[in-house]
């Protein structure tokens, strides 16, 4: 067996001052339902794991504030199925409601959420050194690219990696413009969730804005009344335990019947969690129709750039904005 | 002979597997056990130039690297692997030569499991690579030359001169079974015995195919396999693994396991190779059918001799009068395809049951119209009566349980209240009925007890609640006493357990013993005196047990094919016997909705009416029917082996990727059995039901996505960017 270390840790500090002792080869576990799963897979090889799931607090999720709260350590299922998560940002609890499978997300944290990677085929079959992969082995190469790439990314792509970026919470918190709250061997800061995800440009392998020894503490989600008219709208291929092709996360708040402010982002068409800002200034002032969201969901995909097999995710796309758009519109403030 | 329908029965079984006491092989605990992982090939083709074992020899607790050098001397037979065919098969590690991707160059075999994978991992090879062809529309696949498969009359001159004709081409992909038992062997020492543990439908191949590999008398070697996780004909033989284990205990004179990981057996184990199917199809206005010309290609690796026989069922569906089945292969650098349910039936169905969908909305005829008034008593190829047909009462009676009145003909033209596209399909299928000699062996005890050793495997169909209901139906034994050993060698002799003869192979085995035991009553105690519970007559006749044996024979089959049982060699008859042909036979109906926004489409319903002969256990059967409609809906719209021909490997191996069906997916399916005995065939009145479940179940859902969308989409699955 592959030695490596284990401890566990009670605090925040007591996390990073071991992840400091272990040093490069250490990682922070909480779920361990990514993590675990891509060291099978023989992608993640670490010496030493920081087991932070019993950091005491770190499952506090706070709603009372003028913002919305959730310590890393929460659980996914718990988050999916707080009271008032749900009636008032629907977004939210389904974003976390229609990932993974039961079992997963009464496992997973929505810390460790933020961390998953990506599902590219030709990345996680790794072992046996088949597929170049510029994210796994910098510098191989992309077997994506020219091969079968139907579950590939058409927005923010690079000549090395074309990788969705697979998370369905991550897009929810895109929309609702969250932070995500850091504390690291330099002390506490905290990242907008846009700047937090990093587009593959010639650098694939790096994914995250985060330092060595950084952990998640929380997310904090600014509150709006956009919350309650929102909705994540999710189509895969098949109805259940599947990531997404096409996903939006959409929230609106309203003037009467035209639209005041839309939160879109996008899922399962990007290399990062999407925000749209092209669909949202084309909802804005305006009267909402099926014809207008869907023009709207277009706009979102001027710059896309499909491969062979992928194509349809422009359109799919598009349609999955309008659809989800015309669904939170229809919801009761 | 006249039959009382069986009661409902639970599953035999069933206690014991939901409180885990059904162990399956490699749930076994054997003594002194080592753990062995296999090395994938990570080329598709070529040499093995030098490997490198020393560091995987130094991982603490690996025993012993084995590679090829160790296991040249293994045969391969006529019956490599079980198959007892004409030419041998193919059997890895054998030589420093690479034929497929992902196939074992070497076997780590260790105290611990974990150190068993991490002296894989450990192991360096040095590969020399050679060309290879990952896909049948690349370069260097090799065509192999047309071949007539079944014909009558002039296909081609009535084709020609047919009023109406159509000229279709489906492709079906490749597809994995998967089955939830992993595959998996333990090698095991049981009184100077090498007992094989291993999930198979047949545990003869370990006996004697096995014995020709290892260079073994038969008589050293015993298979034990008595329940099965699944086996939907991945486990008709030995895998590439199982010599390679055995020898590997025999050399280190200790019991050896080996559990194939998921993502290995996506490149060492069977699967259902992508085919393509064009359909010419003649009919006269009125929708009569004239010619039929079916040509069919099949992918298929270089060194096996795996058939694409697609003709079987497909030539004797409806009254056509003129009828060309062809094949060919295509020969490229993969492992070997092989037998998936209903191996061909399942694609040849969806293929022409599809085109029999288009030929109706051609003519303007309803599509269950078109069926109903191509139905015919005899088989067109032979000229020989059915055993038993009731594939009209099946499309009748389904289309009254799915409400089929209230179809409108035109695509596109039914919705739902909330906007969805609703489209309601129709399509038919067969399945020979086809039966296996086998032994029965057979104990009842006046304290209450039996005991039944039959030729058979329980591989989840349900065979022990088979063969107990003919037990119970003619002695009245009490089933909750009743021990069967099925699947193992040391019992009874063994046979392959495979295209859905199962039943009706052990079925009448098992009644002609029971009915022996009672003639031996009757002499025992007089006619009179011999009714009732057969332990109670014994009881009463002061006898503590008795015991019978019989042979039992397919329909026609000579004496001699019990020479073969008890070589271990497959020796089933039909579906052509000499004076009739025997099919199963079904409908089956689908109602598919589609979003006319994201093209999602779902099926809420599938009604399914089968003819399978006299019904053994309902629960059991009805239970194939259901599997075999989720299969079907898994081939329609979520699976496909994606093979990227550039590495030629299976890029999506793992559950996460091959998208199967989940419960979610999956609405109601009603199941209606005729339950009619088919006394021609045998004297359980048996057919099969768990290949002809599936069949044509595929064909209803995709002509029902064209009822809804209008759209004709002629391969598989049809997922939603086919619809946008
Ligand atoms: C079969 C399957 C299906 C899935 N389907 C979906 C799906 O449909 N949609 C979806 O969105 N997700 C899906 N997931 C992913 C799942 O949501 C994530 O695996 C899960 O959220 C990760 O949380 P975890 O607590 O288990 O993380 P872990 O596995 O413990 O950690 C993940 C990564 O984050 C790091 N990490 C964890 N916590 C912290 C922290 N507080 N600070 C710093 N680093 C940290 C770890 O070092 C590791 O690198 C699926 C997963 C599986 C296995
Ligand atoms: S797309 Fe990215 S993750 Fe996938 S193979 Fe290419 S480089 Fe690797």
């Amino acid at each position: 067996m592959r030695q490596l270390t284990y401890v566990r840790a009670e605090t925040i500090d007591e996390a990073i001052a071991a992840h400091g002792r272990a040093g490069a080869q250490a990682r922070y576990i909480a779920g361990g339902t990514t993590l675990y799963d891509l060291m099978k897979l023989g992608i993640e090889q670490p010496a030493h794991l920081i087991d932070i799931a019993d950091i005491q607090g770190s499952e506090r999720i706070d709603t009372n504030g003028d913002r919305l709260f959730f310590g890393a350590g929460a659980r996914m299922a718990d988050v999916a199925e707080d009271r008032v998560v749900r009636r008032d940002y629907p977004v939210l609890a389904e974003s976390l409601a229609k990932a993974a499978s039961q079992q997963l997300r009464n496992m997973a944290s929505v810390g460790g959420n933020l961390l998953q990677r990506t599902r590219c085929p030709y990345f996680r079959n790794g072992a046996g050194g088949v597929y170049p992969c510029n994210k796994r082995e910098p510098g191989t190469g992309c077997a994506a690219i020219g091969g079968l790439d139907r579950g590939q990314a058409v927005l923010g792509i690079s000549e090395s990696c074309t990788a969705v970026s697979p998370g369905d919470w991550p897009v929810a918190l895109t929309a609702l413009d969250a932070e995500i709250l850091l504390s690291g061997p330099a002390g506490p800061r905290s990242v907008p969730v846009a700047d937090f995800y990093l587009l593959p440009g010639g650098t694939p392998h790096l994914e995250f804005a985060i330092r060595p020894g950084e952990i998640v503490t929380g997310i904090a989600v600014p509150k709006t009344d956009a919350g309650r008219r929102s909705t994540y709208h999710k189509i895969r291929d098949r109805e259940t335990y599947a990531f997404a092709l096409a996903s939006a996360a959409i929230a609106l708040s309203m003037d009467g019947d035209r639209v005041r402010r839309a939160h879109v982002a996008l899922g399962g068409v990007a290399t990062r969690p999407w925000r749209a800002r092209e669909t949202e200034a084309l909802l804005e002032g305006q009267r909402l129709t099926r014809e207008r969201a869907l023009a709207a969901g277009r706009a979102a995909f001027a710059g896309a750039r499909p491969g062979t097999h992928n194509g349809f995710k422009v359109e799919l796309g598009a349609r999955t904005i309008a659809d989800a758009v015309m669904i939170a519109a229809e919801r009761n403030a | 002979m006249a039959f009382e329908p069986n009661p409902d029965r639970p599953r035999i079984d069933a206690r014991d597997k939901v409180l885990g006491k059904a162990l399956f092989a490699a749930d076994r605990e054997v003594p002194g056990l080592l753990h062995a992982m296999t090395v994938p090939a990570a080329i598709a083709k070529g040499a093995i130039e030098a490997i490198d074992a020393a560091a995987a020899a130094r991982v603490p607790g690996v025993v012993r690297v084995f590679t090829w050098r160790d296991f040249a001397d293994i045969r391969e037979t006529p019956a490599t692997r079980g198959g007892g065919g004409e030419v041998p098969g193919y059997q890895p590690m054998k030589r420093p030569a690479i034929r497929h991707r992902g196939e074992p160059v070497a076997l780590v075999v260790a105290e611990t499991l974990e150190a068993a994978i991490e002296g894989a991992e450990a192991v360096r090879i040095r590969y020399r690579a050679s060309d290879f062809t990952g896909w049948h529309d690349r370069p260097g696949a090799e065509r192999e030359p047309v071949q007539t498969d079944r014909s009558a009359g002039d296909a081609p001159r009535a084709l020609a001169a047919a009023a109406r004709s159509i000229d279709v081409t489906y492709d079906h992909p490749q597809q994995h079974h998967n089955p939830i038992e992993m595959i998996s062997t333990t090698a095991a020492f049981v009184d100077g015995k090498i007992v094989v543990m291993e999930g198979t439908q047949n545990a003869a191949a370990f006996k004697f195919g096995l014995a020709g590999m290892l260079g073994q008398d038969p008589a050293m070697l015993e298979a034990s396999s008595p329940y099965v996780g699944g086996g939907f004909g991945q486990k008709n033989q030995l895998q590439e693994q199982t010599a390679l284990v055995v020898r590997a205990a025999m050399l280190l004179k200790r019991p050896v396991k080996l559990v194939m990981p998921r993502s290995q057996l996506f490149h060492t184990a069977t699967y259902r190779p992508f085919s393509r199917h064009r359909m010419r199809i003649g009919a006269s206005e009125a929708g009569k059918l004239e010619a039929v010309l079916y040509d069919v290609e099949q992918q298929n690796s270089r060194f096996d001799q795996y058939a694409s026989a697609h003709g079987e069922h497909v030539s004797r569906m409806y009254a056509t009068p003129n009828w060309r089945s062809t094949n060919h292969r295509v020969r490229i650098d993969v492992q070997s395809p092989a037998q998936q349910r209903a191996p061909h039936e399942h694609p040849s169905s969806y293929a022409t049951e599809c085109a029999y969908d288009e030929l109706a909305y051609a003519l303007g005829i309803d599509p269950l119209e078109l069926r109903l008034r191509n139905d015919g008593a005899i088989d067109p190829i032979s000229g020989k009566p059915f055993t038993s047909r009731r594939l009209a009462e099946c499309l009748t009676r389904g289309a009254k349980r799915f409400g089929w009145d209230r179809r409108t003909h035109e695509p596109r033209s039914m919705r739902s209240k909330d906007g969805q596209l609703i489209g309601l399909g129709v399509a038919a299928g067969a399945y020979k009925a086809s039966m296996a000699p086998a032994v029965a062996r057979l104990r009842v005890a006046a304290d209450g007890s039996s005991y039944l050793a039959v030729t058979g495997q329980e591989i989840g169909q349900g065979m022990r609640s088979a063969v107990a209901a003919e037990l119970i139906d003619v002695l009245a034994i009490d089933p909750d006493r009743l021990e069967i050993a099925m699947g193992e060698t040391a019992a009874a002799p063994q046979h392959l357990t495979a295209g859905s003869w199962g039943a009706a192979s052990a079925a009448p085995a098992a009644r002609a013993a029971a009915l022996q035991l009672r003639e031996r009553l009757v002499e025992l105690v007089g006619a009179e005196r011999a009714n009732g519970p057969a332990h109670e007559v014994l009881a009463r006749a002061r006898r503590p047990f008795l015991e019978v044996e019989v042979s039992h024979r397919g329909l026609d089959q000579p004496e001699a094919v019990m020479d073969r049982l008890n070589r271990g060699l497959p020796a089933p008859a039909g579906p052509d016997y000499e004076r009739f042909t025997a099919f199963s036979w079904i409908a089956h109906f689908a109602e598919v909705h589609v979003e006319p926004t994201t093209c999602r489409i779902r099926v809420p319903r599938v009604v399914s009416v089968c003819d399978c002969g006299r019904v053994l256990n309902h629960r059991t059967a009805i239970s194939q029917v259901r599997g075999g409609v989720v299969w079907a809906f898994g081939a329609a719209l979520r699976e496909i082996g994606e093979v990227d021909p550039r590495f030629g490997r299976v890029l999506n191996n793992d559950l996460a990727d091959y998208v199967l069906p989940v419960n979610a997916d999956i609405g109601d399916i009603d199941v209606e059995l005729l339950d009619e005995p088919d006394i021609n065939l045998n004297i359980s009145g048996a057919k099969g039901v768990g290949e002809v479940a599936m069949v044509g179940a595929t064909a209803a859902i995709v002509n029902a996505v064209h009822h809804a969308t209008g759209k004709r989409i002629r391969h598989l699955p049809i997922r939603i960017e086919d619809l946008l």
